[in-house]
């Protein structure tokens, strides 16, 4: 066992913090939604522009081809140095793109890949129905062959940023009288088609990133289905294997400082029972420990999941754990702010620390509830039974 | 950076391993422990043959050569098997001993495993008396089945063969059957500080107890998991039901951040990183946690049984509790982590 990077990936590292240091953008982001697409846009040009885009996807594709510790230290570095979250670009990069990787044709891959790369094309996500959240498989949205398209009428729900994508990775019913997994398709679907009405919903943050997406009848060439025909469910996995692969790493540091900020709070915020400061506070002091050691505990955690999937090519069970583990953890942080703040914490506007509460409320529902983490750490990682 | 196992860790991890599983079984745990003078005097000398107690030494100085991830890895195996025995002590003074030349014959018997060595740990200086120790170390693990005593103070390491003259041990059980406690009372006992850095010796320390803990969070959970898919209600396994796999879930979750950064510690120590200290008072305090928890949960999943003598679900809780009391509490970790924060 060994700490230290080698070499190369020293070198690696140095490139990438110098180049970031110089080309991370400074302004303050846009809170305002096609403001900030069109931020997260120019960004990604610019990463595509210096040869930094898609980090983890195949040179032959189009991407950087780097090695699982190069990424490591990519998204370390990338974190450091503050860069923008991939915010809108988050499905066509980690989702969508690699997906069509893996699955599809040469003529998606031609088509699609080029373009999320250098920031063209947003996507979003179509999987969740309102009667399909955590039973994915219970997905009802049908899609019937008329001659060379698919005709598509239904409903999806939770899909964050329908309102700026061009694109949708859409899992439809194909078949209805198939066992659920089987009858299931993974379909291209141009946002831009007649049929599809967006409702933006409103979340508890007060913000409507997120929407319902409504299908009548709504054409799809047939060509744009990835896998075959009612073989959208293992496309549908794969996609999913990816999002519980090394997506914590950018996460991890980000989460540091974040500590970091907030034992500032505590330092210049007065503390509670007629304490100076928070920081006075044993119960105060006692939980931001705890927080910067199960932050290096996620450190560490990350680290040895990709040293496992560096040695045996597959992301194992400690993914679920280091997601479970990981989304408690940033509301644990989230509720300490909250009672550092004091009394401040429920004054509109909400501070930075009250919407950081709020919206990490949704970090154990998106992407699989905790309940479903747990279901899958005991079933895939411990063996029980279903 | 690599946080696994390469193929010499875990040959020195399955070694081992195998010696404790033929050797020292639980049910011979609960017999060992409950006869005089509570450890496998034999398992020692075996261990000591072995080179454990020098796995982290240079071999000139009759060690094997591995490091504080290699010695690690030993103690996850002690603390698997609940083994009895002041072994970190013992592991210590090996250290300890080593760059002192008048104590020679003392460090060759720890290494051989024919002298055991227990530890007061005394990190406020609480025992200093000018230059001699005075007052009573009351708890220490294992001081009745120990030739000597490594007293590890604030900024000095002291070895004192138990048969030091102004020394007097008092005997006495623990909650944990599988080991002993006593209280040491030091009569004006003098005695010349070793050379060496009591800074560094109880990092190592903390970080050996911690990987203790970890065996024990492990053990429990792979207990709770063994039971949960065989003990069968309402027609099917315990494990299928959602409020038993959602636990056992939580426990390896436990286990995993307790033995990643346990690990993580470990080889930043091994390799002089400066957060050193800091990993280790994390790996001590939330290892420790997994292994209370994971315990507690453990004798909850067993219902009925969990809560009986014969079954094994209470070792691993006092082992628990045993390790909180050694070598600083969670929370004495913890409030050590916001001390700068505090200052400032």
């Amino acid at each position: 066992m060994h700490l230290r990077f080698s070499p190369a990936e020293e070198a690696f590292r140095a490139e990438a913090r110098a180049w970031l240091e110089a080309n991370v953008p400074r302004a303050p982001r846009p809170a305002e939604l096609r403001a900030r697409a069109a931020d997260d846009r120019a960004w990604q040009r610019r990463l595509h522009e210096a040869g930094w885009a898609g980090i983890a996807w195949p040179r032959e594709h189009g991407g950087r081809g780097a090695t699982l510790m190069e990424q490591l230290v990519w998204c370390e570095e990338y974190a450091r140095a503050g860069a923008p979250d991939i915010s809108t670009l988050f499905v066509g990069l980690n989702h969508a793109g690699p997906t069509l990787i893996a699955c599809g044709s040469e003529e998606q891959k031609a088509a699609h890949l080029p373009r999320i790369l250098r920031g063209e094309a947003i996507w979003c996500q179509g999987f969740s129905e309102p009667n399909a959240g955590s039973d994915l498989a219970g997905l009802q949205t049908r899609a019937v062959v008329e001659g060379d398209s698919l005709v598509v009428t239904g409903q999806k729900v939770w899909t964050s940023f329908a309102q700026v994508a061009q694109f949708k990775e859409l899992l439809v019913r194909t078949d209805a009288g198939a066992p659920r997994h089987r009858g299931i398709s993974w379909v291209i679907c141009p946002m831009d088609a007649p049929g599809i009405e967006i409702r933006p919903i409103t979340t508890l943050t007060g913000e409507s990133d997120f929407c319902e997406v409504f299908y009548d009848r709504v054409r799809i060439p047939l060509r744009n289905v990835v896998g075959q025909l009612n073989d959208g469910w293992r496309v549908a996995m794969a996609t999913l294997s990816f999002e519980r692969g090394t997506a914590f790493l950018a996460e991890q540091v980000r989460l540091s400082r974040r500590v970091d900020e907030l034992v500032g709070l505590a330092q210049t915020t007065p503390g509670p029972r007629g304490r100076r400061r928070a920081i006075d506070d044993d119960e105060i002091a006692r939980r931001l420990a705890r927080a910067r050691a199960e932050v290096d505990a996620l450190r560490a955690m990350t680290y040895r999941s990709v040293s496992l999937a560096a040695r045996t090519g597959v992301p194992g069970a400690e993914a679920s754990m280091i997601r479970l583990f990981f989304s408690e953890l940033v509301q644990r942080i989230d509720l300490l702010a909250m009672d550092v703040q004091g009394a401040p914490a429920v004054e509109a506007p909400a501070s930075h620390w009250t919407e950081l509460y709020l919206a990490g409320l949704s970090q154990t529902i998106g992407g699989g509830t905790k309940d479903i983490q747990r279901n899958i750490i005991g079933e895939r990682g411990l063996g029980l039974p279903r | 950076m690599d946080l696994t196992l390469g193929p010499e860790e875990t040959a020195v991890r399955d070694a081992i391993r195998g010696v404790l599983a033929e050797r020292l079984p639980l049910a011979s745990v609960r017999a060992v422990a409950g006869a005089e003078p509570g450890i496998d005097e034999a398992l020692w000398r075996e261990a000591g043959g072995l080179g454990w107690f020098g796995l982290g030494l240079p071999e000139a100085v009759g060690g094997a050569g591995y490091g504080a991830a290699e010695e690690m890895l030993l103690f996850i195996e002690l603390g698997r098997a609940l083994t009895p025995g002041p072994w970190l002590a013992t592991v210590l003074a090996a250290h300890a001993l080593a760059a002192t030349p008048g104590l020679v014959e003392a460090h060759r018997a720890v290494l051989a495993g024919t002298l055991r060595v227990a530890l007061v740990d005394d990190p406020a200086d609480a025992l200093a008396d000018g230059g001699s120790l005075t007052g009573v170390a009351r708890g220490v693990p294992d001081a009745g089945a120990a030739g000597g005593y490594l007293v590890l103070g604030g900024g000095t390491i002291r070895y004192l063969p138990a048969a030091t003259h102004g020394l007097a041990l008092e005997r006495g059980p623990s909650i944990d059957p599988t080991r002993r406690l006593g209280d040491v009372r030091f009569d004006g006992v003098a005695g010349a500080p070793l050379a060496g850095d009591a800074a560094a010796l109880r990092t190592l320390a903390t970080l050996l107890a911690a990987g203790e803990a970890v065996g024990v969070a492990e053990r429990a959970l792979e207990d709770s998991v063994e039971y949960a898919k065989v003990r069968q209600q309402f027609g099917r396994p315990i494990g299928s039901f959602q409020a038993v796999k959602h636990r056992c879930a939580d426990m390896a979750v436990r286990a995993e951040v307790a033995r990643s950064l346990t690990t993580f510690a470990a080889v930043a120590l091994a390799e002089g990183e400066t957060a050193t200290p800091r990993l280790v008072a994390a790996a001590k305090a939330l290892a420790t946690d997994a292994a209370l928890a994971n315990a507690a949960d453990n004798v909850q999943n067993h219902g009925g049984m969990g809560f009986t003598w014969e079954a094994d679900a209470h070792l691993y809780l006092k082992r628990a509790w045993l390790l909180e009391h050694v070598l600083g509490t969670r929370a004495a970790h913890l409030d050590a982590l916001a001390v700068p924060w505090r200052a400032e």
